[in-house]
């Protein structure tokens, strides 16, 4: 969101003291709880969590960034979070995890979660509110296997492309490691950027796929 | 010997080497060693580094570049981004699953003889990465030279290592290993 003439930036509109924060919290529940039904996560003990339906987490998002009342313009983190063998959880396997900050109302911080079943983790993408989500959601998806519907190239982040699993969630053995050969292909990704720049692909590299004499390393398997 | 008729050689005056056989201006021109000492103290003093730092290690290399630890002093601060201009390549950070497959590429990329120093515990061994996302140490994937421990090593680490190639460096024979290039392309080709 562009800062508003009435408030730019550089002049924060009110200080972020721990009582601002606090009324911030209170007055952002409730407007939650009433427009959307949201629920008060009770897991969280360090300040405002709340728990709002997938199917209405575009919504919800979308509100906080236009509402002037609220102006989070910043996502500052969306995750997974992974609650097999969490004591005394009867709730379901994943749960999805946003982040909201403004920097114009510098008290406004709070945390959106949405429940997330384990033999249908959808969760619709954000992508186009929030483009820091983009990469957020691809990572979310390599490390948890929660599929962002809508998103537009959900491929994994920070594992190799032939990794097989998703090591965050806690099922996976921590220290399985997986030997894979490849080179991972960015070109497509280098392309679509230099064309958003302005930029025209002449004549595009071939693909490259090595050998495995070429690449035949590692010990172990 | 053709050296012999050097024009330095008639302009010396007669009597100053009278403990020394042969004219003195050829004598102070002119040494002798083998192709191998030769060869050897060439390479071992112009190492070109290949930099492939992905994390903290890289830091310490920055160090040893600049002027106050200086890899100059021992011929090696010409660092090259191409591995066909290098042949001294310096892992220094950890080396992810993703990683692999380019480190060991670049490695194949160099030209030889090329050699390989392994900064830090990550290099090394993993590090403290006991985990899915990390090799445990580039010995799985590519041949290392010379070890380096620390998490970050002191550059004079750095330093100690590159004394110790280059001493590596001076016990290897270029005629043995051309003899042996000449007799494996005889008996396989
Ligand atoms: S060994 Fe330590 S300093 Fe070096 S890359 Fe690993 S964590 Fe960083």
């Amino acid at each position: 969101m562009k800062p508003s003439a009435a408030t730019p930036y550089h002049q924060a509109a009110e200080p972020a003291t721990a009582e601002a924060r606090a009324a911030f919290e209170k007055a952002a529940f409730a407007a939650l709880a009433e427009r959307f039904g949201a629920t008060l996560d009770p897991l969280d003990q360090w300040g405002l969590t709340a728990v709002v339906d997938r199917s209405r987490i575009r919504e919800v998002l979308q509100f906080l960034r236009d509402d002037p009342s609220f102006r989070m313009d910043t996502l500052l983190d969306s995750c997974g979070v992974d609650y097999l063998e969490y004591p005394g959880h009867d709730l379901p396997r994943f749960a999805v995890v946003y982040i909201l900050k403004s920097m114009v109302a510098v008290s406004h911080r709070l945390r959106l979660k949405v429940w997330v079943e384990e033999d249908d983790a959808v969760v619709p993408s954000v992508h186009d509110l929030y483009a820091s989500a983009n990469w957020q959601e691809r990572e979310t998806w390599d490390q948890y296997g929660i599929v962002f519907e809508g998103h537009p190239n959900l491929k994994r982040l920070l594992n190799h492309a032939d990794f097989e699993g998703h090591p965050l969630r806690k099922d996976y053995p921590a220290q399985r490691r997986q030997w894979l050969l490849a080179n991972d292909p960015m070109i497509d990704q280098l392309e679509a950027r230099l064309r958003v720049l302005g930029y025209e692909i002449l004549e595009s590299p071939a693909p490259t796929s090595p050998s495995l004499e070429e690449t035949s390393f590692g010990r172990k398997k | 010997m053709a050296a012999l008729e050097h024009p330095a050689a008639e302009q010396t005056p007669s009597g100053a080497s009278s403990l020394r056989p042969g004219p003195e201006g050829v004598e102070q021109n002119i040494f002798t060693t083998s192709l191998d000492a030769m060869v050897s103290w060439g390479r071992s003093n112009s190492l070109w580094p290949f930099p492939f730092g992905t994390a903290c290690c890289a830091i310490e290399f920055m160090a040893l570049a600049a002027s106050r630890y200086d890899i100059a002093r021992f011929g090696a601060e010409f660092v090259r981004f191409s591995p066909r201009h290098s042949d001294m390549m310096i892992v220094a950070g950890t080396i992810t699953y993703k990683q692999a497959p380019i480190l060991r590429r670049i490695w194949e990329q160099m030209i030889e003889p090329r050699y390989v120093i392994s900064v830090g515990a990550c290099a090394c061994s993993g590090g403290f990465y006991d985990c899915y996302c990390t090799v445990p140490g580039i010995d799985e994937i590519i041949p290392v030279d010379v070890y380096i421990a620390g998490c970050p090593p002191r550059p004079e680490a750095y330093l100690e290592a590159i004394m110790q190639l280059q001493a590596k460096i001076m016990d290897e024979s270029y005629v043995k290993a051309r003899a042996q290039r000449a007799h494996e392309r005889i008996h396989i080709g």
